[in-house]
């Protein structure tokens, strides 16, 4: 197990190489001059000068990028153009709220996805298995933020059971955390949580139909025991594929989801930075948000080695 | 695809998605005659008004219509729809075409810089991207055609992969058949379906792209209406107007799901990629149904290990009637003894097989019958008894051993937990048991090799690990289903030779199901030779071979290849095995027989020939002078 | 001989040596310096198990994998330097019959698009003239014109693999590669082709390279019978010489290993036989005999040296020490086999 963490540990190297350069030349294409923007119109020539030469913008491409990488590894990624924050900070003090909200929209996805779609295989055509047929299919087709607001207006606006808005940190209050975290995890999972019952319905229904499942069957074995030891365990397989896929889409959404629900996250940060041009700030947004996309990544590989014999290395 | 081809279920989803859509179309088109207001003009006197007959779905913050904000903003969503995915396709297709048909380099760089992109989460590739281009909603919707672009890379490069490794295009190869002939004659006409199905998904998911990214502010700008701008400000007025949110999220919870539904649809009446006339068989089917003419009724006998007594079994096809695939199947086992169950592909032993065991799969059913395990009748059992059963009393081994042990466990894992389940073992009993079954199927250090995962283990070495299962409990009666088809000769001789030893050993009788009859020769006392769902003869092995009374079983031996003589032109029997649904109501091998006549017109019963215990179904049996193996 | 079609010399086919981030991996050789040769008119049985190389070597001959060494001299051209493909002219003289008829008919074109491809491709021919040669095609592999219209899945396997057959007749071939073109069919079928097959040859004088499991029905239709294991031709030479003397323990054993349809006889070879203990050496042997981790007669120097080729009494060849030390020790019928 140590060399499949190890072997995959390595594999990321190239590619955050290649999202890193990736993310500092898009920026780099960004239309607006960074010194215009910080000085305004009324700086002079020598503090244009000035600051240019501070932010080191007279440097080769190349040079800036490998100063750039250099910072970012010791976990230096710059500071802000507007307000000389320093980005590392200002991503740190946002990025809990962010991953509270994702992870616990992934747990509800794995719990309601697997229990949906095991109840619908093991009867397909039966009314549980329409049933969570086509609440999956429209559970794709709503967007999160909109479901999020009519969860908002029914439970916190008019029953007042959750706040509306805001986001309590879990170290300073837990019950708070809960409470703060449940409508926006709920609005966020309803996707994934559809994505996944669809597919561990079809991984189960295919499972249920290979050999070694008859074989089972033919020892004699308690048909509960065959589903959930032998069949789960071989549909677990595709799941997990799903989840790893599925952690950029829930990144993704709770950018939206947290604007619904007022939560001081990754969100409003990269909007209020795009709307800025605030380029190391979006520059150190996405690297921050693919460390976090590939450490679930590697998480659901390992998982993957458990459950897949085969994909253990020899 | 024939509209009359169509389920109703499927209309029933295809109907509402199709007028959804085109509604949405229409609203779009004319918007400008359709929508009641000027969807920009202000009225500030009716600001944030609910439902009336003035204003159907009320009014927003500024005192605009919503009906008619909701009909321009169709549009947009056309618009958004058609530029997003419009510019996916035309960026992903080709380029993912090129780089799978070039592979190399090209194939390498380009692939690693989708993995960068789709490893960064899309709202927020969208957002750099609208960082560098401005909002707006064309820009937002290019910044989104790049995005999607790499589902459609990548699906045109798969197909290209996996289109070339088809035995087909291998054939257009050695034809000689250009590298842009294949492409277009073989891959592209095999890419057109999984792209439609891609289309839909990439309509729903820039919809709803759109919509989060109007919804935070940089996708369309207001006050143009989109129906994310217009739940941007109903999210601001929640706590005043929470019906604001009503209208435009369910118009893009509809024409989302109507385009998934639609795709849904596409995907599954598509299969594979292409669009296939119906499978008709050129055989002439037959209108009577195949029911034989039923055998004298069997009486058990205290030697038997199993009576199987005018057994019949039917499959439904999806939305059709039962076809029998078994009829009038009777015969015994004696403890101990082993028969073969001869026959060729479709001719219902492998179903046979299973029904015994009770594990014909969905749409099979037992039409009538008895299964006499021991005097105990199987199929009068309710379920936990035939559970309780098998591996107990009656176990079977499968064709192909690496798909007939679970991938997820250790091999000692599944025999361990038979032992454990069937015999209340303890887990070190369980595991020690499991060592020595694993010595006594022949397997070198069985100890460690109960550590392995099937895969890890050959054809053959998997094959006697399920064989170990089988006999753990020590059952009554083992059922073969063509237990050495899918191994080397080589190895096949050795998995007989272990049958045997074990047989000895363990005093099972066997069921050995096989096409084979050379290796039912060397393993069976007794063979039933099937045809299209019934037994056409059953006699001792060596009666069989040198004396065969039914014209098909003749021609079997004549045809096996050691058995026929010289050069050729070979012994053959003329046309193919009729599948069921389509067999003869008389005899079902007439067709294909030099001795046919009019006689053979009606059903024919399975009748004792000359010797006691060579069973023959057929009406001329005792008048023909047939060919034995040489 | 002279009049040889096709020589492949040393022939070595080598997979999943490519190279990965400028890291070589070092690949698998399917099939080890091979040499064959077929003669005009002539059919070559080439048999083995599964892994051992027959497959490739077809594969090779077809221009679908590339050798990694070796010739293949057909007509004077070396087709194993052709590595841009081979020209038309040499296309249109060697084609092929697949294993299996359900994967090997692209399932949209339709019977007339399938057989008149390879016309479309080499000749100049009008599509009326086209379709006549397709009608005769078709008539000439025991199936109707009226089945031009239909798609492959409305034929049984067998059918497919007449269709099959008549493409690769379409260009009147000099050589055609039969890889397992009967195994995936019934056995009340399989005659059908095999007579297909030997009657077209007569016919029209071109040579099969068949590969084939099954010794006994390669020996049916095959001049010559080559043996594979393992990537290694371990014996070639008459198939009559080779099916009833084999010269090689392991042509022997895949002979002994196809139970008899005698029962009383097969109950003696099966007394006859001694059980061995199942092996736990691995299959491929490293380093001199590449089958004496599984070879009952095995010796010493087996382990020491690799077996040259080596002439064998009634023609061809073997990669065995038995056939050089004495030939008169070896039966000249392995016991049991069915004579003819």
């Amino acid at each position: 197990m140590l060399r499949l963490i190890g072997q995959r540990l390595l594999a990321m190297v190239p590619l955050l190489l290649i999202v890193s350069v990736l993310t500092f030349s898009f920026t780099a294409l960004l239309p607006s001059d960074p010194v215009d923007l910080i000085i305004g119109d009324r700086g002079s020539e020598e503090q244009y000068q000035m600051i240019r030469e501070r932010l080191g913008l007279n440097e080769p491409f190349v040079t800036r990028y490998v100063t750039w990488l250099g910072q970012a590894v010791q976990g230096d990624l710059g500071t802000s153009f507007f307000n000389s924050v320093r980005v590392t900070d200002a991503v740190m003090l946002r990025m809990p709220a962010t991953l509270s909200l994702t992870f616990a929209s992934v747990l509800i996805s794995v719990v309601v996805g697997l229990g949906a779609g095991v109840a619908a295989a093991l009867r397909p055509r039966s009314w549980i298995d329409r049933l969570a047929t086509v609440g999956a299919t429209i559970g794709q087709a709503v967007p999160n933020f909109w479901f999020g607001l009519i969860l908002a207006s029914v439970f916190a606006v008019s029953l007042r059971w959750f706040p509306a808005t805001g986001y309590v940190r879990l170290a300073e209050d837990p019950a708070g955390w809960l409470r703060s975290i449940t409508l926006p995890a709920l609005a966020l999972g309803l996707s994934t949580s559809a994505a996944i019952a669809r597919q561990v319905r079809s991984a189960m229904v295919g499972v249920l139909q290979q050999d070694y499942i008859r074989a089972a069957r033919a020892q004699g074995l308690p048909a509960r025991r065959v589903i959930f030891r032998h069949a789960l365990k071989n549909a677990l397989v595709p799941v997990v594929t799903v989840l790893s896929f599925q952690i950029t889409v829930l990144l993704g959404g709770a950018l939206i989801v947290e604007q619904v629900f007022a939560i001081n996250g990754i969100g409003s940060l990269a909007v209020a930075a795009v709307r800025q041009q605030d380029i190391p700030m979006i520059q150190g947004i996405v690297l921050v948000l693919v460390l976090v996309v590939m450490a679930v990544q590697l998480a659901t590989d390992v998982l993957y080695g458990l459950i897949n014999p085969k994909a253990r290395p020899a | 695809m024939k509209l009359s081809h169509v389920r109703p279920s499927t209309l029933a989803v295809v109907i509402p998605s199709v007028a959804v859509l085109a509604t949405l179309l229409i609203c779009a088109l004319f918007a400008e005659w359709l929508a009641p207001y000027d969807p920009l003009q202000q009225n500030l006197m009716d600001m944030l008004q609910g439902p009336s007959a003035e204003h159907w779905l009320g009014t927003d913050d500024l005192g605009r219509d919503v009906l008619s904000r909701m009909i321009h903003g169709s549009r947009i969503a056309v618009i958004a729809a058609a530029e997003a995915t419009g510019l996916a396709v035309l960026i992903g297709v080709p380029v993912g075409l090129f780089i799978g048909y070039r592979g190399g380099w090209w194939d390498w760089v380009t692939m690693r810089l989708v993995e960068a992109i789709v490893s960064i989460p899309g709202i927020m590739v969208a957002i750099v991207i609208i960082a560098i281009l401005g909002t707006g909603l064309h820009r937002a919707m290019f910044a989104l055609g790049i995005l999607y672009s790499t589902a459609f890379l990548r699906l045109a490069r798969s197909v290209v992969l996996t289109e070339r490794e088809e035995v087909y295009v291998r054939s257009a190869r050695v034809i000689g058949a250009s590298p842009s002939r294949i492409l277009v004659r073989h891959i592209f006409l095999n890419i057109a379906p999984p792209l439609i199905v891609q289309v839909t998904l990439t309509v729903g998911a820039v919809l709803l792209a759109e919509a989060g990214l109007s919804f935070i502010g940089i996708g369309v700008q207001p006050p143009q209406a989109s129906w994310g701008t217009m739940l941007n400000t109903a999210a601001a007025y929640m706590e005043l107007n929470a019906f604001l949110a009503v209208p435009p999220g369910l118009a893009i919870v509809a024409t989302v799901l109507s385009v998934n539904l639609l795709g849904d649809v596409l995907r599954d009446s598509i299969g594979r990629g292409i669009r296939l006339p119906e499978a008709t068989p050129v055989h002439v089917p037959a209108s009577a149904p195949a029911r034989s003419r039923s055998s004298e009724p069997m009486t058990p006998r205290a030697d038997d290990a199993l009576l199987v007594d005018g057994l019949t079994v039917t499959v439904s096809p999806k939305g059709g009637q039962p076809v029998p695939v078994v009829t009038d199947m009777s015969f015994r086992i004696g403890r101990g003894e082993t028969l073969g169950l001869v026959g060729e592909s479709g001719s219902g032993k492998t179903v046979t097989g299973l029904a015994l065991m009770g594990l014909i799969g969905a749409g099979g059913r037992i039409a009538g019958g008895r299964v006499l395990l021991d005097g105990t009748d199987l199929l009068s059992l309710p379920a936990s008894g035939l559970e309780a059963a098998r591996g107990s009393d009656i176990a079977m081994v499968f064709q192909d051993p690496t798909t007939s042990l679970n991938p997820a466990f250790t091999v000692g894992s599944q025999i361990a937990e038979v032992l454990r389940v069937k015999q209340g073992l303890s887990r070190r009993a369980a595991r020690d048991r499991t060592v020595e079954l694993i010595d006594r199927v022949g397997i070198p250090r069985p100890a460690e090799r109960a550590d392995a995962y099937p895969h890890e283990l050959s054809g053959g070495m998997a094959q006697r690990i399920a064989i170990a299962r089988a006999l753990s409990c020590g059952p009554k009666l083992l059922i073969a289903d063509e237990p050495t088809t899918a191994l080397d000769v080589t190895v096949q001789q050795e998995i007989l030779d272990l049958f045997r030893d074990l047989q000895d050993d363990f005093g099972m009788a066997m069921l050995f199901v096989t096409h084979d009859l050379a290796v039912a020769a060397d393993i069976c006392d007794r063979i039933a030779v099937m045809y299209c769902g019934e037994i056409v003869e059953t006699a001792s092995v060596d009666r069989l071979f040198s004396h065969p009374r039914h014209p098909y079983t003749s021609g079997l031996l004549s045809a096996m290849p050691h058995g026929a003589s010289g050069t050729p032109p070979l012994p053959v029997i003329p046309g193919t095995v009729p599948p069921p649904g389509s067999w003869p109501p008389g005899c079902r091998f007439a067709s294909r027989c030099a001795h046919a006549d009019a006689a053979c017109a009606a059903p024919v019963p399975l009748t004792t020939a000359e010797v006691p215990g060579q069973q023959v179904r057929c009406v001329h049996a005792a008048a023909l002078t047939l060919e034995a193996a040489q | 001989m002279t009049d040889a079609l096709l020589r492949i010399e040393d022939l070595t086919v080598t997979y999943g040596g490519r190279s990965l981030l400028g890291l070589r991996r070092s690949g698998v050789d399917a099939v080890k310096a091979a040499t064959l040769t077929i003669g005009a008119g002539e059919t070559l049985g080439l048999v083995g198990e599964s892994g051992s190389g027959k497959s490739s070597i077809a594969n090779a001959l077809l221009g679908l994998v590339p050798a990694s060494a070796g010739r293949m001299m057909f007509n004077n051209t070396d087709l194993a330097a052709l590595r841009d493909g081979y020209p038309p002219e040499v296309r249109r003289q060697i084609q092929a019959v697949f294993q299996d008829p359900y994967s090997s008919l692209n399932p949209s074109m339709t019977v007339e698009q399938i057989v008149t491809e390879p016309l479309k491709i080499h000749t100049g021919l009008d599509p009326a003239a086209r379709r006549d040669r397709a009608e005769d095609l078709l008539r000439l592999v025991g199936l109707a014109p009226t089945h031009l219209g239909r798609y492959p899945n409305e034929f049984s396997g067998g059918q497919r693999q007449r269709i099959a057959i008549a493409a690769a007749l379409a260009l009147q071939p000099k050589l055609i590669v039969l890889d397992e073109p009967v195994s995936a069919l019934d056995v009340s079928t399989q005659n059908q082709i095999i007579n297909l097959l030997y009657e077209r040859r007569d016919a029209t004088g071109m040579s099969y390279l068949l590969i084939a499991h099954d010794l006994a029905l390669v020996h049916h239709i095959s001049d010559r019978i080559a043996v594979m294991y393992l990537g290694h031709i371990v014996e070639e030479g008459p198939a009559d010489r080779v099916y009833h003397a084999p010269a090689h323990p392991y042509t022997r054993a895949l002979l002994d290993a196809v139970p008899l349809l005698d029962p009383a006889r097969q109950r003696a070879r099966r007394a006859a036989r001694r059980s061995a203990p199942v092996s736990d050496l691995p299959r491929a042997a490293t380093g001199g005999c590449p089958y004496r981790n599984r070879c009952p007669l095995a010796m010493p120097r087996c382990r020491a040296e690799t077996p040259p080729v080596l002439p064998v009494a009634g023609g061809g060849t073997a990669r065995c020490f038995l056939a050089e030390s004495d030939i008169a020790a070896h039966p000249a019928r392995p016991e049991g086999v069915t004579a003819p």
